[in-house]
């Protein structure tokens, strides 16, 4: 099977903030609803739409989720227990919260804020633990998790191609869970080494160097300065 | 030889430096860890099949079709079709039936007999809060069979909008861009329409919308009077230009007027930007079975005197506009019995005698209504997924049976009568296939449609007039918000309203 | 130190060595029987059925497991022979419609992802080459699970980690963990 490097193309104009992505992800990831003392610091969503606005009455969405850098990634490199791990065949940032100890040296080294800690056991009300996905398993309290582009359905993908006798996945197969949820399309999901001038755009904070694997695209002067800017996080709110 | 204590501690330590030799210590550590791996507090999700099933989300009138993951008769995840995507509610809607705060208790019988004698001599109400359903007919039907049965619902005739027609919306709190319509139709069609928003917080929709109009808590009604005319513009907190503007914006044609709450206003005002027949238009009703035709009408609140219901039973298993409780209050008599059947008691439970337990979705039996922007008549079902818990009452039988009316058989005696009209197509979800009615038999028309299939009338033909003034009907919906305070939330858009700031609970 | 001494010392060794060594595997594992005995050899041989008539490879890539009711009461509807074994399974779970709890040896933790269908399609493994002879087996074998973690005493002999990234690393084929964790 040929390496490939998976990314996304996020088009910030298309996105009208309405939060199914989130909850696809949930879903699809087995993540609990919010427990008691959950709020926007302690939830967990590994994808999250922030708000910006322009300060003039103009506002955009901007969904975030774990860029999967490619170089420099900032998690691999401060983690003691090596729980995550780049994926050479896919480029792909797994996180193993089945290694990880929870002392959150990632959680500061992310840029992105996008990794999340498991501040409490997952709880589900009485049955609601049916409606777990089988492919994905549950975290217990004290590790980090993290968007992993569905890899639960990247094994459906490859268990289907393999029960078919190929390697090579079929791309329709694997489709992430808010990929598929987006109503707009603003969430594209790509391999990027099939497209040899690049999906176009700008990515957060490039100036870091860490290569991350989200491309945005924006007409809007102002929601790509905002983008681009380090104290950008201050004008979003989400 | 007297052992020694000193010999014990000798052996003690022989003991300990001989065990770490031994894989015991060593093992005792990993399955310690291993053990706690699978601790009880962790679930384990349920391995099986995967299996796909159809069915149509009820959460709200849009009425999406639902491809639901289930492992056995489980859904596990659920997901729209391609070019129709679910929104955040309806993702999670298969948790629904679990959530916390679901009632799954109430005393069907004993209500069952308490209404029942109070039928005999008092005035009994049926509240329908999503009409224009099969179960609507049953309650009509029923209403009409009681010797005093009256039949309310938020608005008598449910209109469609024609979205291809739509060249500015004014929206007097409307969620347009957020949960109205069906939202896949919206967002598709959003580049050819205007939106003026018009409401005191900024809303979701509100922040997408071309032009947002602030006003003053409580004045939407005044803007719609003043700009049909009546006057009172001041009360909106907006300037005359500003109310001008706007005028000057529906007459351009293509206007839309869209309120939370049906009044002579906005008729008014959608009449006089020629709403009516153009972005407002008629649709034919999915047949009904002509046995059905003797029922009772919709009665408007306003119609009833005051203190007048004995008994009212309200449905609030499927609700989309709720009518306020001071209104409904002030047509109750003095010792009047309130029912309502929800699935949470943050409803009008918290005014009702009783809260009894109805079905949720994905648990409902029940078909959707066509959604607003459906130009034809739609009849798509809603099949249930899970079984629900015992205990649980559907509220279409049980006010079947308190008329004595055979009722469980509904869906399919309607299902019957479209199919020998024999107009309109079957599209089935699992591979797309679109077949007319005609060239399939009666049984096949209903398997087909509890396999997930949607029965769309034909186009064109003759439609039913628009209902003149002031009875025509206004194109009402409640905010997403309003909406969501009134039932449980599915568990998981937590995600939305307490673990991110994406959206401020109104 | 006296002899005296040491000779405690080394009694309480061998004493622990002992416990250790021999003792201790008696008692960290419990054994459990499985819920019916099933005899791999009648169906191979009399029956003459193949591995895949029961633990299939669905078209979608899964892995049918262990068969549950239907696929035995398939066959069995009425006993179609003469053991008590079958006839125990008949009254016991056809006739109530009761699913069978198999114990199942090869049980990996919930965080483990293993698919078969790579290792069966494309890399035409045997059964055997992972789970032994049990398809020429007349009886199931005991099931031992480990008191304290709960898995079966077949996963610590030969379906450990390391035991995956031994075969792996032997074929050349390097992974990432995401392809085996979930």
């Amino acid at each position: 099977m040929s390496a490939k490097r998976y990314g996304m193309s996020i088009d910030i104009d298309k996105c009208t903030g309405c939060g199914a992505c989130m909850v696809a992800c949930a879903v699809e990831n087995n993540v609990p609803p919010a427990p008691e003392g959950a709020n926007d610091r302690k939830g967990i969503t590994w994808i999250r739409v922030f708000r910006i606005a322009n300060g003039a009455g103009k506002t955009a969405f901007v969904p975030v989720l774990c860029q999967q850098c490619g170089a420099n990634t900032p998690c691999v490199s401060v983690c003691p227990q090596q729980a995550v791990q780049v994926d050479p065949a896919t480029g792909i940032v797994g996180q193993m919260p089945e290694r990880c100890l929870g002392c959150r040296y990632c959680m500061a080294a992310c840029p992105y804020h996008a990794r999340y800690f498991n501040w409490w056991d997952p709880e589900w009300p009485a049955g609601m633990e049916k409606t777990l996905n089988p492919a994905v398993a549950p975290r217990m309290r004290g590790v980090v998790e993290k968007c992993n582009f569905c890899h639960g359905r990247w094994h459906a993908a490859k268990a289907r191609a393999a029960a078919q006798g190929r390697r090579d996945i079929d791309p329709a197969d694997y489709v992430p869970a808010c990929v598929e949820a987006c109503p707009t399309g603003a969430i594209q999901f790509c391999e990027l080494s099939a497209r040899p001038d690049g999906p176009g755009g700008f990515r957060l904070l490039e100036k870091l160097g860490t290569d991350p694997k989200i491309y945005y695209h924006s007409q809007r002067d102002w929601v790509r300065e905002i983008a681009a800017a380090p104290g950008g996080k201050e004008k979003a709110r989400g | 030889m007297k052992t020694t204590r000193r010999d014990l501690f000798k052996f003690a330590a022989g003991g300990a430096a001989g065990l770490l030799l031994t894989p015991a210590p060593w093992r005792l550590v990993t399955d310690t860890a291993l053990w706690s791996e699978n601790w009880p507090g962790i679930p384990r999700p349920v391995r099986g099949e995967l299996r796909t099933r159809f069915t149509h989300c009820t959460l709200c009138p849009a009425g999406c079709p639902v491809k639901a993951r289930c492992v056995g008769d489980q859904p596990i995840a659920l997901a729209g079709l391609p070019g129709r995507p679910l929104c955040a509610f309806g993702l999670s809607g298969h948790q629904l039936p679990y959530h916390a705060d679901r009632v799954t208790e109430g005393d069907i019988e004993t209500v069952r007999t308490l209404v029942s004698k109070r039928a005999a001599t008092e005035s009994v109400a049926v509240l329908d809060l999503r009409p224009g359903r099969t179960a609507s007919w049953t309650y009509r039907r029923a209403m009409a069979a009681l010797p005093r049965g009256i039949y309310l619902a938020p608005q008598s005739a449910v209109p469609a909008v024609n979205l291809d027609a739509v060249k500015t919306i004014l929206s007097l709190g409307v969620p347009v861009l957020d949960g109205w319509g069906t939202p896949a139709k919206v967002l598709a069609a959003r580049p050819h329409f205007r939106l003026i928003q018009a409401e005191p917080m900024e809303s979701h929709t509100a922040m997408l919308a071309d032009e947002w109009l602030q006003l003053r808590p409580g004045s939407e009604q005044a803007l719609a009077e003043a700009l049909a005319g009546q006057g009172g513009g001041e009360r909106t907190g907006l300037s005359a230009e500003q109310i001008g503007s706007v005028a000057r914006q529906l007459a351009q044609g293509g206007a839309l007027v869209l309120a939370t709450q049906e009044s002579p206003a906005v008729i008014e005002l959608n009449h006089r930007v020629g709403a009516y027949g153009q972005t407002i238009v008629a649709r034919r009703e999915a047949a009904v079975p002509p046995s059905w035709r003797p029922a009772a009408p919709t009665t408007a609140l306003d119609a009833l005197p005051d203190r007048s219901i004995g008994v009212l039973l309200i449905d609030e298993s499927a609700a989309d506009v709720y009518l306020p409780w001071t209104a409904l209050e002030s047509k109750l008599a003095a010792h009047a019995f309130v029912v309502t059947f929800a699935s949470s008691r943050a409803g009008y439970g918290r005014y009702a005698r009783l809260t009894l337990p109805a079905p949720v979705f994905p648990e409902s039996s029940d078909d959707c209504v066509p959604a607003v922007d459906s130009l034809a008549a739609t009849f798509r079902l809603a099949v249930p997924l899970v079984t629900p818990p015992r205990g649980v009452a559907s509220p279409t039988q049980f006010i079947a049976k308190l008329a004595n009316l055979p009722a469980s058989n509904a869906l399919r005696e309607r299902a019957d009568a479209i199919h020998a009209v024999g107009r309109g197509t079957l599209q089935q979800y699992a591979d797309s296939r679109v077949v007319s009615i005609k060239t399939i038999k009666r049984d096949e028309f209903w398997k087909g449609l509890n396999e997930g299939g949607s029965w769309t009338d034909d186009a064109g033909g003759k439609m039913p007039p628009l209902e003149p003034l002031p009875s025509a009907p206004a194109v009402v919906a409640m905010s997403r918000e309003m909406r969501a305070a009134r039932g449980p939330m599915p568990p998981l858009v937590s995600k939305l309203y307490r673990e991110s700031n994406l959206r401020v609970r109104t | 130190m006296t002899h005296r001494g040491t000779l405690f010392f080394v009694l309480g060794a061998l004493a622990a060595l002992g416990a250790g060594w021999a003792g201790f595997p008696h008692v960290i594992y419990r054994s459990r029987p499985q819920p019916v005995e099933f005899s791999h050899k009648v169906h191979a041989e009399k029956a003459g059925m193949k591995c895949e008539d029961c633990h299939e490879l669905r078209a979608d890539g899964s892995f049918a497991g262990i068969p549950r009711l239907d696929k035995c009461a398939g066959c069995h509807a009425a006993a179609m022979g003469t053991t008590p074994a079958e006839k125990q399974f008949v009254d016991g779970y056809v006739t109530p419609q009761r699913e069978m709890q198999w114990a199942v040896y090869a049980r990996q933790p919930e965080n483990v992802y293993f698919s078969h269908a790579p290792h069966v399609k494309l890399a035409h493994l045997e059964c055997t080459a992972c789970h032994g002879n049990q398809g020429q087996s007349d009886r199931l074998r005991p099931y031992q699970e480990d008191r304290v973690s709960g898995y079966s005493r077949d996963v610590w002999r030969g379906m450990k980690m390391n035991d995956c990234v031994a075969c792996h690393r032997g074929h050349g084929i390097e992974n990432s963990c995401l392809d085996c964790h979930k």
